[in-house]
């Protein structure tokens, strides 16, 4: 006999075997572009995958009403949780107004691929529990500033992917994408890092990639959540985790992408 | 054995930094200050619940812990689990607004959840996540099991829905309204003898029937605009 209770919470019992889906985590600043890089991934995989998102509002469901307006998904499949304005705790400390929310919608449109899952812009210290999610995106921005991949941090350090949004407005603010990116690679240990612009094809389609190949990873059951976490990188158990995880990622494009700006990595030291 | 154990329980129960999804609750504080009740009505407010909603919360809860540890041995989860249905059913009956319902049946969820995880042998427990697919039980119901669980007492119980219910109230204050961080504890201080008449008057309750119906319709009304509220910070 199965004991539902017993299962531990990445597989709850609400959730009939068969239809977990992939729960992916996208954290980062206010205002670097969490939810346009959602309406992206909808935009582009809502035709070949069944989607959902949560959504973390400070206010919801602000977040929520613009996906909702801007046609990608059906609106059934975006709903907003609240947080009582602690988005921090919703990811993190008590992932379970989030986790009953995910479990809903896998339930409620069974079987989902993957649920997007949004935290409401915090600091840099932001990470979600590998309990809510199996995989997460840290999102910067180069409008806001081209040195804060430098200043590292868990989401910065150890998230599965770090993307730096807006890269078409690079010359508008003043920054070099290039050394942005080299500064989130230095800080990663070789972990991928996406600049991306939702003008630029390209990235766009390294995004998608990567996220198909998380995906199959995760049903292949290769992946295994790691947790950015606190401060904490250069624990070298979960580096070896975290490594395996990278090369077997298929992220090929991203890697390539990193290789590419790889030479930058140790201009790192210069004033 | 760990010594004062339900003491040590009853503490962690209380302990905001539980896992269960409260930190998303105002307990109806958030709509109450959007219909114009002005901040300083808070220990009015919290007051009233006292006498309320959270007295039939109390009283459910008692209630469910009185007929878990009587159950006995033979009775097995299957009829202690229609036996607290029937509970639930008299808490609903007593809890008019739809909203109200919703919301202490998600905290329920919350609070299960966490219950399962930390006590999954247990056969009040059990009996609640192996009916639970259907109709998940509601918050107090769940607190009541976990109670017979851990050894809470029918009063150590009923004070710990009120000192929750203050407790909820006056930290949401501090989200919603410019305040000194004194004044929420100064607050709930400030009910604590309401909390003992809280107590008093739920903590033997042993059958179904007794479960208080003191619901309060204002605060039902208030709930039920906040469901389609466009800016909320709290859930409820």
């Amino acid at each position: 006999m199965t004991d539902p209770v017993t299962t531990p919470s990445a597989a709850p019992a609400e959730v009939p075997a068969g239809t977990r889906s992939l729960r992916l985590g996208i954290a980062g600043p206010v205002g670097t572009g969490k939810s346009s890089l959602i309406a992206l991934i909808c935009r582009e995989l809502a035709d070949e995958l069944s989607l959902g998102v949560i959504t973390n509002d400070i206010y919801t469901d602000e977040d929520a009403r613009f996906l909702r307006a801007a046609g990608v998904l059906d609106p059934e499949r975006i709903r907003a949780v609240e947080t009582g304005a602690c988005p921090h705790t919703a990811i993190r400390d008590d992932v379970t107004a989030n986790l009953i929310a995910v479990e809903d919608m896998e339930a409620d449109f069974a079987p989902v691929d993957v649920v997007l899952v949004e935290s409401g812009g915090d600091n840099l210290t932001a990470t979600f529990s590998p309990a809510l999610v199996d995989a997460q995106i840290f999102v910067l921005d180069v409008a806001g500033g081209g040195d804060v991949a430098r200043k590292g941090g868990p989401g910065i350090g150890r998230a599965d992917l770090l993307v730096v949004n807006k890269t078409d407005l690079a010359p508008y603010v003043g920054v070099d994408v290039p050394q942005m990116i080299a500064d989130g690679q230095a800080a990663r240990e070789g972990r991928p890092v996406l600049g991306l612009s939702r003008l630029d094809r390209a990235s766009i389609d390294q995004l998608t990639g990567w996220v198909r190949s998380m995906l199959a990873a995760h049903r292949a059951g290769t992946h295994t959540p790691v947790d950015p976490g606190p401060m904490a990188p250069h624990f070298h158990l979960e580096d070896g985790v975290e490594h395996a995880h990278s090369h077997a990622g298929e992220a090929g494009m991203v890697h390539e992408h990193s290789h590419a700006e790889g030479g930058h990595s140790h201009t790192h030291s210069h004033p | 054995m760990v010594q004062n154990a339900s003491e040590l329980m009853l503490m962690l129960l209380a302990d905001a930094r539980l896992p269960t999804g409260a930190h998303t609750q105002s307990a109806g504080l958030e709509p109450a200050l959007n219909a114009g009740m002005p901040i300083t009505d808070v220990p009015r407010y919290i007051r009233t619940r006292l006498r309320t909603v959270a007295r039939v919360e109390a009283g459910t809860a008692v209630v469910t812990r009185h007929l878990c540890l009587s159950a006995g041995p033979s009775g097995g989860p299957a009829d202690l689990a229609a036996m607290l249905a029937e509970v639930q059913r008299a808490w609903a009956a007593r809890t008019i607004s739809p909203a109200l319902r919703e919301t202490a049946v998600l905290l329920g969820r919350g609070y299960l959840r966490l219950a399962g995880r930390l006590w999954p042998e247990s056969v009040p427990v059990r009996a609640l996540t192996d009916a639970g697919r259907g109709g998940s039980p509601c918050r107090a119901v769940v607190l009541g099991a976990v109670a017979a669980e851990t050894g809470l007492s029918g009063a150590q119980l009923a004070r710990l829905i009120g000192y929750d219910e203050a407790q909820t109230i006056a930290a949401a204050a501090l989200k919603l309204a410019a305040l000194d961080p004194v004044s929420a504890s100064q607050w709930v201080l400030g009910v604590l003898g309401e909390v003992d008449t809280l107590v008093a008057a739920t903590a033997d309750l042993t059958a179904i029937d007794e479960i208080p119906a003191t619901g309060a319709p204002l605060v039902e009304e208030w709930a039920q605009i906040h469901t389609t509220a466009a800016m909320r910070l709290f859930r409820a």
